[in-house]
């Protein structure tokens, strides 16, 4: 144990120690004792509940997964690669209305080409191919392309939703999957 | 207390401390206006009969919304408030609301908007204000420590003179155009410089729109006066910017705005009050607004990358000879900035010996003697020139007057602000040929027997 | 079914492997042994003795100081940590990330706010600390050493919050930092303006300033540098220097002393780690309410062509900054801090009285409480002019008077020894003369063997300095307030330089009392210089501009 020294202060009378040992009440739930731990908890939980929310960005510096495509009308039946450098994103036009593929090989990720002559998305990575409706007829790839969300604005524009995406045959036909534009 | 109570107390005030911190952090001001947007635009659509967008509408997330112009630097997060703004929410940009921050954005089928698309320039590139904001006071930049506030009425046209510099024939910059032309008919370029044209007598406003506020001599706000009214005294209200300032110099006395020290009171030398001449009676009140619209494009801080940019065309000269090309001298080179529209009248000379001036009299209390200095001009070129011949006037204009030549009323006083400067390597010889042939054309003619 | 029984559910997890595999020790009984245990069995709790003196578990005697620094010192670290995740040290990214943490991300206003204040509450509580371990004697052997650890600790923590200052990217930031590290550039023979620095081929991209700065200027490199010594560098260096600190504190015990002879410890556990949770949470709940209700501040973008009018440093600095106005830069900036830390740390080797350790002792320890207290003043009202009496252009404002009032120029100075006061040759004169004036004044209090009546001598010295002011007053040589400015700081540097010394370390041995002297003489001269200046317009003492060094 520590060796002090002492220089007690003359004037200063001994202040009586705080009550040592004698207290088992200490962890008995009467006292509310409880109550302090709990809401230390509760406080905790609080920060760690704020902490996770903290490490969602409430903004991020990314073109938005939403973009504008342009009017609809401007767009030639078949598949159009006007937005693959910007937003990975092929607008597909068919004689009822637009879908918005996504142009990221479902196998691992690479961006496939357009052959045009050939009718197919074609993957350079692992040779998987793709029909124009996105759905696999060689290759790796084990599910058919993602389509994005597009929408008509009353605009005639085609606004194009990248987050919201859907494959299986049968949904991805419907809105919003797909646009209807009848229009010549 | 115990330890047991304090125990008890202390976590508790701790956790309603941490909700009483969440609650401040999430009720942000952005987002009643946000989710006021959505009840609104989802009744419009409801009242359309759209019932499903109506639901989606009513459903949309809570969120704070910016619009990314990288190339020019800007993240807006206006839309969070002005949703009718953002494209996704509102892709027509139209609405029927009729009150801020809900309505749409006026003329948005306008040339003018259409050129700009709100996602590519956003907000500010225009508007000016802190995009990053977002809060009410914070966003427009009602606040200390932001420079920039929203730019208010016609001085907005400002943004126009930044890019385009054909702004003079722009449809939509006219106020701007006409502020420059304002500003050229009064001769400010005399002593003004702007990208390298003009006198050196004062500052040159090349970037006077980011004169921060740590430049413009706060305390002289408080003498300045726009429309009658006083500026409040703090300049975090939005109040104490550049654009008043130089609509102060415009509405009121520039000498009265920067008296400095005449007296020497505060220095060991006087120091005359602001040179610059009072406009008021030739300036109209849109005029100097117009002015003002001109000069808040002089920026060099913000950098407007090359394919943002319009050029200017090309200056061209009216084709003019003799008197009548030196009378459009005069007026290119600002020299009506100090001797008066077509030198007519010389303009205010602070303390110079002047006509109507009484006899100095130091005994006289201050402000008569301020009100005399006052009177003392720069000289009426007509009254002059007549003692010159051809080539002593085109020398006296090449070498200018130093201004310890100039005869003061008061000899205690401050020298004048003001002086001739030299013309020598800004007007050409043949100009300056022209300028003297004009100059001695008006001469009054001396009939006093000389 | 069996009603709940709380007692026997807590038992039962109690006794479960998995919390006996976290949690050591047997069924708790508290017992003495229990208590213990509790102690020594727990890695954060180890570093406490298992029992302490009474007096120590007095908020009267420890004001819990170091515990909230130490307390402090960790919010610090949480709240930075998670601000380091919303923020890039680069020059176009800084200022707008720390708007974003203002606007847009959830919690990052609280959370900045929260950093800011803890750390400048940090400061204050780690100077309380300083001054209570002081004033309680606890430096005093056997602790020298950690005395001294402390004092680094204090350095560390005011360059923690200097390198910190940088990081936001605005006005204060840049210009705090320039001017601080101009400092370093005016560092004797390490920086290019410092004294001697030209002689041995210091410029601007060679000196110590460059190296601080990455740079000749403020600039990007320095950005990251001094994220990297904030986030990293430093806070290692802190958390090691902690570790020895509390080890320190362990080995050598508590400083404080039993108020009787045969009084008995007490346990620690509870009654001293309820004392400091107590502390640690009421810390913890100041700073988050002060976050919620002032936000930390943010100027304009930095922008190296305009300074902020007037341009100040944080508080803590002010002081130093003050003092910038009446010294050159490398007494203030450089030799005077240096030799705060240097004194500071020496104070335990150069105090020899055995009294007062482990308790508050005015009377026992006069001439050391009061040096230290007034040090201490010095410092504050320095931080307080510069804080509060200075306005645009750094010019003298009343706390009455406004900011817009345009002030007087200041009057010329002039250099006693140097061209506008003695002329040519000055220092040749000059340099004897202030060196054996600065030997009588530290050499005659110990040369004076028999104790001096004070009372007596400080009424002869205001009564000859009163007699000179008013002939200078009557001669017009000076003005009512030169005489006072004259009689408060001449007769202060008296009383503290000579009367106090004269009576209580006169019987030192020679080499501690002439170290004490040293700083007893050096602190008098931060009064006397103020005094000239102030008072008589003197920029200089001894000027010699052919190595840069002026006094």
């Amino acid at each position: 144990m520590s060796e002090i020294t002492p220089n007690p202060a003359p004037n200063q009378a001994p202040v009586p120690s705080p009550k040592p040992a004698a207290k088992p009440a200490e962890m008995s739930r009467g006292d509310f004792l409880w109550a302090g731990w709990g809401m230390l908890a509760a406080f905790f939980a609080a920060s760690a509940a704020a902490g996770a929310r903290f490490m969602f960005p409430n903004v991020i510096y990314e073109p938005s997964q939403k973009f504008n495509a342009g009017q609809a009308s401007s767009y030639d039946l078949g598949v159009s690669t006007k937005w693959l450098n910007e937003q990975r994103v092929w607008i597909v036009r068919t004689p009822s209305g637009f879908y918005a593929m996504w142009a990221r090989c479902t196998h691992l990720g690479c961006t496939p080409n357009w052959w045009g002559d050939q009718n197919r998305f074609k993957c350079p990575c692992h040779g998987s191919n793709y029909t124009l409706d996105g759905d696999v007829i060689a290759g790796p790839a084990p599910m058919p392309l993602w389509r994005a969300k597009v929408e008509l604005a009353p605009t005639g524009d085609l606004i194009v939703d990248k987050a919201v995406l859907e494959n299986k045959p049968g949904k991805r036909e419907d809105a919003p999957y797909f646009a209807s534009y009848a229009a010549a | 207390m115990s330890y047991r109570k304090a125990f008890i107390v202390s976590n508790a005030l701790m956790l309603a401390a941490f909700v009483w911190a969440f609650a401040k952090d999430f009720n942000a001001e952005w987002r009643p206006y946000q989710k006021k947007y959505y009840q609104l635009a989802a009744d419009a659509l409801e009242k359309k009969g759209l019932k499903d967008e109506a639901r989606r509408m009513r459903r949309s997330p809570v969120e704070i919304k910016q619009i990314i112009a990288g190339d020019l630097g800007r993240f807006d997060r206006c839309v969070t408030c002005h949703v009718g703004m953002d494209e996704y929410v509102n892709p027509t940009l139209k609405n029927d609301f009729a009150e801020n921050p809900y309505k749409s954005h006026p003329k948005v089928d306008a040339a003018l908007v259409k050129a700009h698309p709100f996602t590519k320039f956003g907000c500010t590139s225009c508007h000016s204000g802190q995009g990053l904001a977002t809060s009410v006071d914070a966003a427009h930049g009602w606040v200390k420590h932001w420079e920039k506030p929203m730019l208010k009425g016609v001085h907005i046209q400002g943004s126009c003179v930044k890019c385009h510099g054909n702004f003079e024939t722009l449809k939509g910059a006219e106020a701007a155009a006409l502020g420059k032309k304002a500003f050229n008919r009064q001769g400010c370029q005399g002593c003004h410089m702007i990208n390298g044209f003009g006198g050196t007598t004062s500052v040159p406003l090349d970037d006077i729109a980011d004169k921060p506020f740590e430049r413009i001599a706060g305390y002289n706000f408080k003498r300045v006066q726009i429309d009658g009214k006083e500026l409040r005294d703090e300049h975090h209200d939005s109040h104490w910017n550049i654009q008043n300032w130089i609509l102060g110099h415009l509405l009121n006395d520039p000498a009265e705005v920067t008296p400095n020290d005449p007296f020497a009171h505060l220095n060991a030398e006087p120091i005359p009050p602001s040179g610059m001449p009072d406009f008021r009676g030739e300036i109209s009140r849109s005029e100097a607004d117009a002015i003002v619209a001109y000069l808040s494009g002089m920026t060099k801080e913000e950098v407007v990358p090359y394919r943002y940019h319009v050029p200017a065309p090309p200056a061209r000269e009216p084709r003019l000879s003799g008197t009548a090309r030196g009378r459009y001298v005069f007026a290119k080179y600002g020299c009506q900035g100090c001797h008066g529209l077509d030198a007519k009248q010389g303009r205010r000379r602070f303390n110079a010996a002047g006509d109507g001036q009484k006899e100095y009299d130091d005994t006289l209390p201050e402000a008569e003697q301020f009100a005399q200095m006052n009177l003392g001009a720069e000289p009426t070129l007509p009254n002059l020139v007549g003692t010159y011949t051809h080539e002593e006037l085109v020398k006296k204009i090449q070498n200018g007057v130093p201004a310890a030549d100039a005869k003061k009323w008061s000899p205690k006083g401050p020298l004048p602000m003001v002086t001739m400067p030299s013309w020598k390597d800004k007007i050409s010889k043949s100009e300056l040929d022209d300028l003297a042939a004009w100059l001695l054309s008006i001469a009054k003619k001396d009939d006093s027997g000389f | 079914m069996p009603a709940l029984d709380l007692e026997t559910i807590k038992k039962e997890i109690i006794d479960s492997q998995l919390w006996r595999s976290v949690f050591r020790g047997g069924v708790w009984k508290d017992t003495p042994r229990d208590r213990a245990g509790h102690i020594i069995g727990n890695v954060w709790l180890h570093l406490h003795p298992v029992k302490v003196r009474p007096r120590a578990l007095e908020w009267a005697y420890t004001w819990g100081m170091g515990g909230i620094s130490f307390a402090l010192y960790l919010l610090l670290t949480l709240t930075g940590v998670a601000l380091m995740f919303y923020y890039r040290p680069t020059i176009g990214l800084a200022y707008r990330d720390i708007k974003d943490l203002e606007f847009a991300v959830t919690l990052g206003m609280f959370l900045r706010n929260a950093h800011r204040w803890a750390a400048q509450a940090m400061v204050v509580a780690v100077i309380a600390h300083m001054v209570r371990v002081f004033l309680t004697g606890a430096y005093k052997k056997p602790r020298e050493f950690n005395w001294g650890i402390g004092v680094l600790l204090l350095t560390l923590t005011l360059f923690l919050s200097f390198t910190g200052y940088l990081l936001p990217w605005d006005q204060l930031a840049i210009w705090a930092v320039t001017v601080g590290t101009n400092m370093a550039g005016a560092t004797p023979i390490l920086g290019n303006e410092g004294p001697l620095g030209s002689l041995v081929g210091m410029r601007i991209n060679n000196d110590v300033r460059f190296t601080l700065l990455g740079g000749t200027m403020v600039g990007e490199n320095t950005l990251l540098r001094f994220y990297v010594m904030h986030c990293v560098a430093v806070p290692l260096v802190v958390g090691i220097l902690l570790i020895l600190h509390f080890w320190r504190i362990r080995k050598d015990s508590f400083s404080a002393a039993p108020y009787s002879a045969a009084e008995e410890k007490i346990d620690v556990w509870p009654h001293l780690v309820k004392r400091e949770y107590i502390a640690a949470a009421g810390t913890v709940l100041f700073i988050m309410i002060w976050s919620i209700l002032q936000n930390a501040p943010l100027e304009a973008i930095a922008n190296p062509n305009v300074t902020t009018n007037p341009s100040k440093a944080p508080w803590y600095f002010v002081g130093l900054q003050e003092l910038l106005v009446y010294f050159d830069p490398w007494i203030a900036g450089v030799a005077m801090p240096g030799l705060i830390i240097v004194g500071l740390i020496a104070i335990p080797y150069i105090d020899t009285n055995p009294k007062g350790v482990g308790y508050y002792a005015w009377k026992e320890r006069p001439f050391a409480n009061a040096l230290f207290m007034l040090g201490i003043v010095m410092w504050f009202a320095l931080i307080y002019i510069g804080y509060a009496l200075r306005g645009p252009n750094y010019a003298w404002y009343w706390p009455w008077e406004s900011w817009y009032l345009p002030k007087a120029a200041p009057p010329p100075t002039w250099s006693v020894f140097g061209p506008e006061g003695v002329g040519a040759y000055s220092m040749l004169i000059g340099i004897p003369l202030l060196g054996a004036l600065s030997a009588a004044w530290m050499l005659l209090p110990k040369l004076i063997q028999r104790e001096l009546d004070g009372r007596k001598a400080m009424g002869g010295f205001l009564a000859a300095v009163a007699a000179l002011a008013v002939a200078g007053v009557a001669l017009g040589r000076m003005g009512a307030a030169e005489g006072g400015f004259l009689l408060f700081f001449l007769g202060a540097s008296f009383y503290f330089g000579f009367v106090l010394p004269q009576r209580h370390i006169r019987t030192l041995d020679w080499p501690r009392y002439l170290v004490t002297m040293v700083l007893v003489v050096s602190t008098m001269s931060v009064l006397l210089k103020m005094c000239a200046r102030l008072a008589f317009n003197i920029k200089y003492v001894l000027t010699i501009p052919s190595i840069n060094m002026n006094i």
